[in-house]
């Protein structure tokens, strides 16, 4: 078991740049995602990590020990692959043991390894049966299996879970956490899934074009994203643009929002303000006063319901809100509806303009 | 939708007429192998005497020998060399790889007679002479290209994350290659030696112009004897030949879908 | 963003150059230069190896212009050609289109099967196992006489429809196969489509099927018609003295005559007119592709 660290990783394809000057430290048994919309590095960065392909420059260091010119099959590590990658030719067993056995242990350990891992992912029975004989969510057991029998310094999953079907992702995500738990491993997984992202991560990497754009847990992303990027590709949010006051930002129109978190900016400068939709209170009245929320008024263009929650989308000088609201049942507005939103200053995340 | 059924019925039949047509001079060559007279008259009587006195024919056994052993040292060295290409292909990208792939059509596409009289020319040219080694030299270069295509088709069903995963677990290069690739691409292997096998064979243009009296292959062999005269015995042996050639293309048809997947 | 993983650390020619060079080395001995060497050849006046003394010349290309017969072979080998694919697109391309539409599962690939495996088995003792149909008291002409009330005489040995039955036997199911290939791409619903809109199966044929069959029907004329041009054993058995054409005249050169320079320019000849054809087909087959 060890910890990766990352320093200042470049490569490029021709004069396309993949990654660019990426640097991220993977603590020893952290469970990390990398998030990133397609072509953002996430993959590319993965690999790196994996050895299938070399930096330009930069340092990859695996339980401190510099790697980055050591090919794959000496790294030490464990892969999952979004295919799952089974040899269709070998069975279950066969599959799992294949680490093992291309390092040259007795049968008899691989045997008793192949069997340990087998269970600890519940397919104790399966051994004899063939990759096609499996079922998606077995497979992807089996793939997770082989990767952990031989011991490796690091688990690199590559969006594992994206060939399986919603429910079936869901109780995957339980099984990997607990698995990964119970043997302590290194593990950073590529998605471009936010919501595996938060629910799975003790940290997550956004990318973006070859550039990592925020790093840390899942709830520091979400509060307190420090860009107008970060903001909205991890969750929804609503982006204010105007001039930083200090405390907040001015719109155009002259109103003042009050920004109780993020960058400190110097007054006069641009800068937007994030606020996630859940946030917002929505009501027909000005109600109680409360003098230091933030306050808008406009007008419901659109109500969408989804079960346990509706979304309104509100229209304000050229802009459409968006606010997520719980159904309890006592109110509803109608769309055309002129309403009052609410929030206070510390659900408003002020970012430097990027 | 009666007429639907009509056009179908046609259709069958007329497939049914097109194999009479590819069989029927087949079956009529093998049957006289078996007839008694020497100058195919009918009435039929049936005889296993042509087939008694193919085994009296040195010169036919020699070149049978020839064919044969010609045949399994090309097959051997067409498939190990060509599925190493094929796999180089797959693996790699480089400038110039098109040009390589263009380069396998020559061989298939040019007729035999400039292939076979350009060998005589060069071989003779550079000291090597005809003879079963230019034989040999010749049936490899002939093969080469449909082992190539045949793997090469198979590798493209071959997905590349599974020599990945491989490495991930540790294996080198020639661990990959023989435990997860050469397993799945052995299919292709076989029916391109099958091929390989078929072409050198079955091979008679090449050969013809590369043989030497003594040096010669089964089908030079029996245009030497038709264009003596036909004898029931040359039926016999061409019946052994098509037999064994029907034979092997079965066996490959078993590893390699010609008609394409549906 | 997986093609440009591929271009790795573990790619380029070097890597691949130890598996490829063997092969390639193969094909060049055997084929690159010796194609090369013929047309080296085909400018000497003699074989530098009889110990005659020899020299550069263009007499042999000369020779091919002057002589009106080696242009009425070409031309007749040609005409030969056209022939024998035009037999083969009419017979194979129904069979083809049998195949591919109206046959289904388990028969369907037997018979395709049956209508390929021909093709593999040896050229030259199907060629010779119609001489033992075709000639005078031979099976055509005993069951002939049998069946009819009049006595004729069927000889069609040594005779030119001998050749082009016999080639069109050896080729139609190359015509077979890769019509099929087309045929049975074409997806059915774009057939049950167009008879929707009201098309009649002759429509139908003319309007989307045969184009888009179009790749296997120019690929099968293609690999028929190169071989047929280039063909001397076939016209050697079946067609007897009526069978000399440009393929047998080369042969001639190399087996009986021994003038290898000329025969090293008739082939020259006959490969650039191969050439020509091969580099007309391939906008249609590169579609295809």
């Amino acid at each position: 078991m060890a910890g990766v660290q990352v320093a200042n990783l470049s490569r490029s394809f021709g004069a396309h740049k993949a990654l660019d000057d990426v640097s991220i430290d993977f603590a020893d048994g952290g469970f990390y995602a990398l998030l990133g919309p397609s072509g953002s590095g996430k993959t590319t960065l993965l690999r790196q990590i994996a050895g299938f392909d070399f930096p330009d420059s930069g340092r990859i260091a695996i339980g401190g020990e510099g790697v980055e010119r050591v090919p794959v099959e000496k790294r030490r590590i464990g892969m999952v692959f979004q295919n799952y990658a089974l040899f269709p030719n070998m069975s279950v067993a066969d599959n799992v043991g294949f680490g093992l056995s291309v390092r040259r242990q007795a049968k008899a350990t691989i045997a008793g390894e192949v069997q340990r891992a087998l269970d600890l992912v519940q397919l104790g029975k399966l051994g004899g049966r063939r990759p096609h004989q499996l079922s998606g969510g077995q497979r992807q057991r089996v793939a997770l299996a082989r990767a952990i029998v031989t011991k490796p310094r690091v688990l690199l999953l590559d969006e594992p879970l994206g060939a399986l079907d919603k429910a079936l992702r869901v109780d995957m995500q339980i099984e990997l956490k607990r698995i990964q738990r119970e043997i302590g491993i290194t593990t950073i997984f590529v998605t471009h899934d936010q919501e595996e992202a938060l629910t799975m991560s003790d940290r997550i990497g956004i990318l973006r074009d070859g550039r990592l754009v925020q790093e840390g847990p899942p709830e520091e992303i979400y509060d307190r994203p420090k860009s107008e990027f970060a903001a909205t590709f991890l969750g929804d949010a609503n982006i204010f643009r105007g001039e930083t006051t200090g405390a907040g930002i001015r719109l155009p129109d002259g109103t003042a929002i009050a920004a109780g978190a993020g960058a400190t900016l110097a007054a006069g400068t641009k800068a937007s303000c994030a606020v996630r939709p859940e946030r917002i209170r929505i009501a027909t009245d000005s109600g109680t006063p409360d003098p230091n929320a933030n306050l808008l008024r406009g007008q419901v263009s659109k109500r969408i319901f989804a079960g346990s929650n509706s979304t309104y989308f509100v229209d304000r000088d050229g802009q459409t809100l968006k606010v997520i609201v719980q159904n309890t049942g006592v109110e509803r507005l109608a769309e055309g509806q002129e309403v009052v939103l609410r929030w206070s200053p510390e659900s408003t995340v002020l970012i430097a303009a990027g | 939708m009666a007429t639907t059924r009509f056009l179908e019925w046609c259709g069958r039949l007329y497939i049914w007429l097109l194999l009479a047509f590819l069989y029927l001079p087949i079956i009529i060559m093998a049957l006289m192998s078996f007839n008694v007279s020497p100058f195919y008259q009918l009435p039929f009587e049936w005889t296993t005497e042509w087939y008694a006195s193919l085994w009296q024919n040195d010169q036919l056994i020699s070149a049978t020998w020839n064919s044969i052993k010609i045949a399994i040292i090309s097959t051997i060295i067409a498939t190990v060399l060509g599925s190493a290409a094929s796999l180089a292909l797959y693996r790699h990208e480089f400038r110039g790889k098109k040009v390589l792939q263009a380069l396998l059509f020559p061989p298939i596409a040019i007729p035999w007679l400039i292939t076979g009289t350009a060998m005589l020319i060069f071989f003779f040219g550079v000291g090597i002479g005809r003879g079963l080694f230019a034989i040999l030299l010749g049936h490899v270069a002939l093969a080469l290209p449909y082992v190539i295509v045949v793997v090469s088709a198979r590798l493209q069903t071959f997905a590349p994350e599974l020599e990945e995963a491989a490495r991930s677990l540790g294996a080198n290069q020639w661990q990959v290659t023989s435990r997860v690739t050469l397993p799945w691409i052995m299919p292709g292997v076989i029916a391109g030696g099958l091929f390989a096998f078929a072409v050198s064979f079955d091979q008679f243009v090449v050969s013809y112009f590369l043989s030497t009296p003594g040096q010669t292959t089964l089908p030079v062999e029996i245009y030497a004897a038709i264009r003596k005269g036909f004898t029931p015995e040359i039926n016999a042996v061409s019946t052994i030949i098509i037999v064994v050639s029907m034979a092997l293309m079965l066996l490959t048809a078993r590893f390699f879908k010609f008609g394409g997947e549906k | 963003m997986a093609g440009q993983v591929a271009t790795g650390s573990r790619s380029g020619l070097r890597s691949a150059l130890p598996l490829l060079l063997p092969a390639y080395l193969w094909l060049t001995v055997a084929i690159f230069l010796p194609l090369s060497a013929m047309v080296f050849f085909s400018f000497m006046t003699e074989l530098p190896l009889s110990g005659k003394a020899w020299s550069f010349t263009l007499d042999n290309y000369a020779t091919f212009f002057s002589q009106g017969l080696y242009w009425t072979l070409l031309l007749a080998s040609l005409r030969l050609g056209l022939e024998v694919t035009l037999w083969c697109v009419v017979i194979g391309y129904p069979a083809a289109y049998v195949l591919a539409k109206v046959l289904r599962g388990r028969s369907r690939e037997a018979i395709f099967l049956l209508v390929i495996l021909p093709f593999w088995s040896n050229g030259l003792v199907r060629i010779f196992s119609w001489a033992m149909v075709l000639r005078e008291g031979g099976i055509l002409d005993t069951a002939l006489n049998a069946v009819l009330p009049f006595k004729i005489n069927i000889d069609l040995m040594y005779s030119y429809p001998a050749v082009i039955i016999g080639l069109v036997h050896s080729y139609v199911p190359y015509m077979v196969l890769t019509c099929y290939l087309t045929l049975q791409a074409i997806d059915d619903s774009l057939i049950e489509a167009g008879r929707s809109l009201g098309a009649s199966r002759l429509q139908m044929l003319k309007r989307v099927i045969i184009p888009l069959s179009m790749p296997g029907l120019v690929a099968g004329a293609a690999l028929i018609f190169v071989p047929v041009v280039g063909s001397f054993m076939e016209p050697r058995i079946l067609g007897g003295r009526t069978g000399t054409f440009y393929g047998t005249v080369i042969e001639d050169q190399f087996v009986a005559v021994f003038n290898w320079p000329l025969g090293a320019a008739l082939s020259f000849i006959l490969l650039a007119v191969v050439l020509v054809i091969l580099a007309l087909a391939s906008p249609v087959l590169r579609r295809a592709a």
